[in-house]
């Protein structure tokens, strides 16, 4: 068959139709540079799973100034409707008039089940959508499923940042909100011939009550001690340059760090050697530059949630208990790692 | 002035072991410490009450077994303090107690500042200070990293994408702080000791309200509901990398983004 008669049979589908009658799973939209963001998408796909149990309706939301054109992208995720808020006042991100746009909203539509992605402006607008609506809230959901029998979304929440989860819910309180972390659901197919027609809101314009007075230039964030750092590049013996091990630190925003035989060739100072007798760590990222990996330095990385290990011994501990192993010396490595990074 | 401080308390997560094979969690030495955020906020609370006089109160976050949080609190600086007493609940719920921190802020007779932690360090949840300006009706601005009071108004750092701006917003009005953001003070040795004995003003500064006097019994009913428990999958260990250094770099690279941006 010819691709193009599939192209052109395809085309013919009807446009997304909404229901009447309100509920529904409603998604906040993120815009990020002009774009949806990723975690609106991913949401897009949660709600869909979740409504094909729970027989509902998937609605977007999209708030800003010049943002129509995005309602298609949204459509393209699985969303069965879209209500656009295109208005001046809402060009830049403010609690009031985000806030009464959606209250109005969704004190006419009555949802079921309201998500928002867990950034800074869905971490602002949730508890106070759920607080005026009388709805609980679950944030930073990682997982959803459905209790079919009480139409209640059970998530899964990351305690101790994932070291393991809690699976709530919230049976008694509607509409059931919840944030979604960021990459924990996959993106949806896009598909292009899903289409509809988005319906406009009405926008009132709020006055917000936090005034932004302009960059906090003079503003220095106290540094964050190694054990609380989030990306660590730590040192060996076997590291070779340390210039190299700074740039890989600066490349990726992280903290130096290394092993005993960091500190003996004078590279680190006492209070950056990661060790169960010095500093204990648990960032995302570590990194372990030509470190041979002893008992004592790695039981201190044990909670690290990624670990890169290079060095050039393939009998190395360290192997053992990294993620992902390059055997080489980090001399010739680290540049090329630099150049794949971009740096 | 006053300045109301919500202060809560965390299993210290180094007396912890998770062991996802097994499917289950280990406490080997059961710690706690107040919240970090929290600290934070309080540390916020008496550099504002030095620069302007005010008075701090401190609340608490959930419904406690104890009132230790409160007394550090008032042995690091605290005017008064009250505990709450009422059902503890299995996690953290900031819906129910939304409703009994408006109504305890209303029983001492408002305030002007709410200063608490922007999340907690165990359930990541954040969401007790937003509600708090939903039911009282205040502006809000999360994630300070430092703040102070002038003319009316609380002004605030926060970060905004890669940089930092600072904002303002009228009194009263709820601030939450970050983790990090101040190196909080200890507590006073000796007003802990008179605390903890009972002795002097500072302890008759510790009340006690019931929480069944705040909100009528149906409030009281827990939002969130605990379901179970669920651990992450093993991970896989030791996969080494193989092929040109270019490869190699370019696969190690794509690795480490996608860490990144989780």
């Amino acid at each position: 068959m010819d691709a193009s008669f599939l192209d052109l049979l395809m085309a013919q589908q009807e446009e997304v139709t909404e229901a009447e009658g309100g509920g529904g799973i409603w998604v906040v939209a993120d815009v990020v540079d002009g774009a949806i963001a990723p975690v609106t998408l991913e949401a897009i796909g949660a709600a869909r799973n979740l409504a094909g149990s729970l027989g509902a309706y998937v609605y977007a939301v999209l708030l800003g100034d010049g943002v129509s054109g995005l309602a298609a992208t949204l459509y393209q995720a699985g969303a069965d409707g879209v209500r656009v808020a295109d208005h001046p006042a809402l060009a830049s991100f403010a609690v009031e008039p985000y806030l009464e746009v959606l209250l109005n909203l969704f004190q006419a539509e009555g949802p079921e089940v309201i998500l928002f992605g867990a950034t800074p402006q869905g971490q602002e607008l949730a508890p106070r959508v759920a607080q005026r609506l009388g709805g609980g809230l679950i944030e930073h959901a990682t997982a959803m499923t459905l209790d079919e029998a009480t139409r209640t979304v059970q998530a899964a929440i990351p305690i101790y940042g994932g070291q393991y989860f809690e699976i709530v819910a919230c049976p008694q309180a509607r509409p059931q909100v919840l944030t979604v972390e960021p990459g924990a659901f996959p993106a949806p197919f896009m598909d292009p011939y899903r289409k509809g027609e988005p319906k406009s809101i009405e926008v009132a314009p709020v006055e917000p009550r936090v005034r932004v007075l302009g960059p906090a230039e003079d503003f220095t964030p106290p540094p964050v001690p190694l054990a609380q750092a989030p990306v660590v590049v730590a040192a060996g013996r076997q590291a070779g340059d340390f210039g190299l091990v700074e740039q890989l630190a600066a490349a990726l925003g992280g903290r130096v760090a290394g092993d005993r035989g960091a500190r003996d060739a004078g590279w680190i100072g006492p209070e950056q050697i990661v060790d169960i007798r010095g500093v204990t760590v648990a960032p995302k990222v570590y990194v372990a530059v030509g470190i041979r990996g002893d008992t004592f330095h790695n039981a201190a990385i044990d909670n690290a949630r990624f670990i890169l290990a290079i060095h050039p011994d393939p009998t190395a501990p360290i192997f053992k208990v990294a993620d992902l192993c390059i055997e080489g010396d980090p001399k010739e490595v680290l540049p090329a790692l630099l150049a794949a990074l971009g740096k | 002035m006053r300045i109301i401080v919500i202060l809560g308390r965390v299993l210290d997560p180094r007396g912890i072991v998770v062991n996802p094979r097994a499917g289950r969690i280990f406490i080997n030495r059961e710690e706690y410490r107040l919240q970090p955020a929290d600290r934070c906020a309080l540390e916020l609370a008496l550099r504002i009450k030095e620069a302007s006089g005010a008075e701090v109160v401190a609340l608490p976050r959930t419904f406690l077994p104890d009132d230790d949080v409160l007394r550090q609190a008032l042995a690091t600086g605290a005017d008064r303090a009250v505990y709450i007493a009422g059902q503890p609940t299995a996690l953290p719920d900031d819906g129910l107690m939304a409703r009994v921190l408006v109504a305890a802020v209303e029983k001492l007779g408002g305030a002007d500042l709410i200063l608490t932690g922007a999340t907690t360090l165990d359930t990541g949840q954040g969401q007790l200070g937003p509600r708090l300006a939903e039911a009282l009706g205040w502006p809000q601005i999360l994630g300070a990293w430092t703040a102070g009071v002038a003319n009316g108004a609380v002004w605030a750092v926060r970060q905004d994408g890669a940089g930092y701006v600072k904002v303002e917003a009228p009194l009263p009005a709820v601030v939450t702080v970050v983790p990090g953001a101040l190196k909080p003070r200890y507590p006073d040795g000796r007003r802990l000791i008179n605390i903890y004995k009972g002795v002097g003003e500072i302890a008759a500064a510790l009340e006690r309200w019931e929480a069944t006097d705040l909100v009528a019994p149906e409030a009281l009913v827990p939002t969130l509901e605990r379901r179970g428990q669920d651990f992450p999958p093993e991970r896989e260990r030791g996969t080494r990398l193989s092929g040109t250094l270019e490869e190699v770099a370019r696969a190690a690279a794509d690795a480490l983004r996608a860490r990144l941006s989780r």
